[in-house]
């Protein structure tokens, strides 16, 4: 019931989204319906249910976690958007139910089991998100929105021939396998091996393409750049999550088959390559949104590589996957609010925030820090952890390399963005329309999202509740060690009845 | 004329099919020669329960029913109108040329057979030439998808590309659940339509279709 609520609510409220008269009122539905998938997940914290062999949709450790942050995600940006949306933007009504129907793609992604559904789920995903991207028109909105959609759509078809090499693996073997992660790693032991490193592979190339790790980000910086703010918070903190999850739904099945060794190096080596390329191309950028959409290619890269180290490495990963999600979304809220305020993507143009608006710009600053992992912000806590993981196992020149570039993407950013928020205004600086008095409740709307999220960021970096810890402890598990984890749980479901 | 020959012969068909296509300079004749190569695929759900003798059951009668629908007809004509309204109907100077493309193309070919040599298929496939195949026919769409500058072509060569793994598909048609292959097929669909949507807008705003004007956003 919870699972088909999961993903009937978003669609529900966003079909109102399509019918409902007046624009207050298809806002309401629009917050309405991101709370309400909310308040569904929460209930259905903790997970008793675990996922048999047979069952299509479930909710594993894993996929509660990443459907955890994402629902979070969807719930600050309904708030931010309702301060940040203007009324003369037309076609607001497919604008809305496109951001519904993501959430609820997303979550089918989370909650299915089976490898195909979760193709479905992530194709239908990356559709959704195309409108979206292509809100303002224009030549530059347009240009973003093709290479998004091309890009993409050969990125997700490579996927689902590394799915099918994974299902041909499969048909070594007398009895049927069916394509779920609980009956793929259960008989892990007994799959071709070579069929299974190429489908990891071509997966990897392909929930890569989506995730956007080098040298398949290209689409990145263009989408992100061109997208409304809210938009691209949403895909940087929700969508690429959904590919990752994907991802790592075919690592576990490599670890349980005794691949993690293999699959693990794959990973670092597109890791240390996205961190890499990121830090290339983040110095001397001038377009703040741009520079934002390499550190999110920086920050998959960092995911990939801590998934990549085992299991020390996988929980500083999950971690990291909760402050991505917390941070970008922050840091893209505060990128839309310039935006409103000094119209312009370029950062010779942005100066004094700090004087402008004040409170923005003490979040800026903070959320700044935030993403170059300064204590006591999470990120930090992550990325010790995966340097302390490539301690651990041994891998100096892995830990040099990753050291060596996010130095390099530290002063990048700071170095860029620092003089938005200090510097002199700017001399011809006119009052945009979002400082209006008339437009102050717009203004803490838009703030109050961007805090929330931030002030999350950072008590969960100061400090981790017991539960959360827990939840991420075993979403890293289920990742390296899935058999261990499937045994167990196979083990429970048969006692119960 | 056995099930088995038949099967091998759409297959080589196939490919010189997506050769045809790399040499084809009409835009048109390019969509022509898509829908054809789908129309030839869409029989080979039912190859395989011929194979053993037996009747073909439902789910590959709506696999290829459904193939039939999208890939022969609804896609084609959606791409076919496009092309029909708009002034451009020859792709020209590509970034490799015809020639040389289909060279290239002949090249990747034989690769993949080399490949597909190197991966043995754990079990007995209905033809021994499905992996080849299909790896070939994926990699002539992304040759036709990164060497060709309108955005119609660079749809066909995705859809080719699609094709290919449509090809490996086969292989595991009785593994895959029909909800899930349905859905495969769906969005297929529907990113071809908003593919088209786009192309008409590139098309509106640039009053042409040409990718290569597509090159303001980059580093500064």
């Amino acid at each position: 019931m919870t699972l088909f609520l999961l993903v009937a609510v978003p669609l529900v409220f966003g079909a109102l989204c399509l019918v409902l008269p007046t624009s207050p009122l298809r806002m309401a539905a629009l917050v309405a319906g991101a709370w309400a998938h909310l308040a569904v997940v929460i209930r259905s914290w903790p997970s008793v249910e675990t996922p048999l062999r047979d069952d299509f949709l479930g909710l594993d450790p894993l996929g509660h976690l990443f459907l955890t942050l994402i629902s979070a995600l969807f719930a600050a940006t309904s708030v931010y958007f309702v301060g940040y949306h203007r009324k003369r933007l037309i076609s607001q009504r497919v604008f809305q139910a496109c951001i519904l129907a993501l959430l609820s793609a997303l979550s089918l992604l989370c909650i299915s089991q089976h490898l195909g559904l979760l193709w479905v789920a992530l194709e239908s995903a990356s559709l959704a998100v195309t409108p979206l991207i292509y809100f303002r028109l224009g030549p530059r909105a347009l240009e973003a929105t093709w290479k998004f959609l091309l890009m993409n759509s050969v990125g997700v078809a490579l996927a689902l021939l590394g799915i099918f090499c994974v299902a041909i693996a499969t048909t070594c073997q007398r009895n049927p396998v069916a394509l779920t992660i609980a009956d793929l790693v259960r008989n892990a032991a007994q799959l071709d091996r070579t069929w299974l490193r190429v489908g990891f592979l071509l997966g990897l190339v392909g929930f890569g393409t989506k995730m956007g790790l080098a040298p398949l980000h290209s689409w990145k910086p263009d989408a992100y750049g061109e997208a409304p703010p809210p938009v691209a918070a949403l895909m940087a903190g929700g969508m690429t999550l959904g590919a990752f999850a994907g991802l790592l739904r075919m690592f576990q099945v490599c670890a349980a088959a005794g691949l993690s060794a293999f699959a693990g190096s794959w990973l670092i080596v597109f890791g240390l390559i996205s961190i890499g390329t990121a830090a290339v191309f983040i110095v001397g950028n001038n377009d703040y949104r741009r520079i934002l959409a390499y550190t999110s290619v920086e920050h998959m890269g960092v995911l990939v590589v801590g998934v990549g180290l085992g299991s020390a490495g996988s929980y500083a990963s999950m971690l990291h996957a909760m402050h991505n999600m917390l941070n970008k979304g922050a840091m893209f809220f505060l990128a839309g609010f310039i935006w409103r305020i000094y119209e312009s993507n370029e950062i010779r143009a942005v100066r004094g925030t700090l004087i402008r608006s004040p409170l923005a710009g003490v979040l800026l600053l903070a959320a700044l820090c935030a993403t170059c992992g300064l204590p006591p912000f999470g990120m930090f806590f992550s990325e010790l952890g995966i340097v302390l993981a490539a301690a651990q196992t041994g891998r100096w020149w892995v830990l040099g390399i990753f050291v060596l570039t996010l130095a390099v993407v530290f002063v990048g950013v700071m170095t860029a963005l620092l003089p938005m928020v200090f510097g002199d205004l700017p001399e011809n600086s006119s009052v945009s329309e979002a400082e209006l008095p008339s437009h102050r409740w717009r203004r803490w709307t838009m703030l109050g999202a961007a805090t929330a999220l931030l002030a999350l960021g950072f008590g969960l970096g100061a400090y981790q509740p017991h539960a959360v810890r827990d939840a991420l402890a075993r979403a890293a598990d289920s990742v390296c060690r899935p058999q261990a984890e499937f045994v167990t749980l196979a083990r429970t479901a048969e006692v119960q009845p | 004329m056995s099930a088995q020959f038949i099967t091998d012969a759409v297959l080589v068909l196939v490919i010189l099919l997506n050769l045809g296509m790399l040499a084809s300079s009409r835009l048109a004749t390019g969509v022509k020669l898509f829908a054809l190569q789908s129309l030839l695929l869409a029989f080979l759900p039912l190859a395989e329960e011929v194979l053993e003798g037996q009747s073909p059951g439902l789910h590959a009668f709506i696999i290829g029913a459904g193939t039939l629908a999208l890939k022969v007809v609804l896609i084609p004509y959606i791409l076919l109108r496009i092309i029909r309204t708009g002034e451009v109907h020859r792709e020209v100077e590509p970034f490799i040329g015809f020639t040389a493309s289909v060279f290239v193309g002949a090249l990747l070919v034989i690769g993949s057979f080399a490949v597909a040599m190197r991966l043995p298929l754990p079990m007995v496939p209905v033809s021994k030439l499905i992996v080849p195949v299909a790896l070939s026919t994926l990699l002539l769409g992304m040759l036709t998808l990164v060497s060709r500058l309108k955005a119609i072509t660079q749809v066909i060569g995705f859809l080719v590309l699609e094709n290919g793994v449509f090809i490996l598909g086969l292989l595991l048609l009785k593994q895959t659940p029909l909800l899930v292959e349905l859905g495969i097929l769906l969005d297929l669909f529907v990113g071809v339509f908003l593919m088209a949507i786009v192309v008409y807008h590139i098309r509106r705003e640039f009053d042409h279709m040409d990718t290569h004007l597509l090159d303001a956003l980059k580093e500064s």
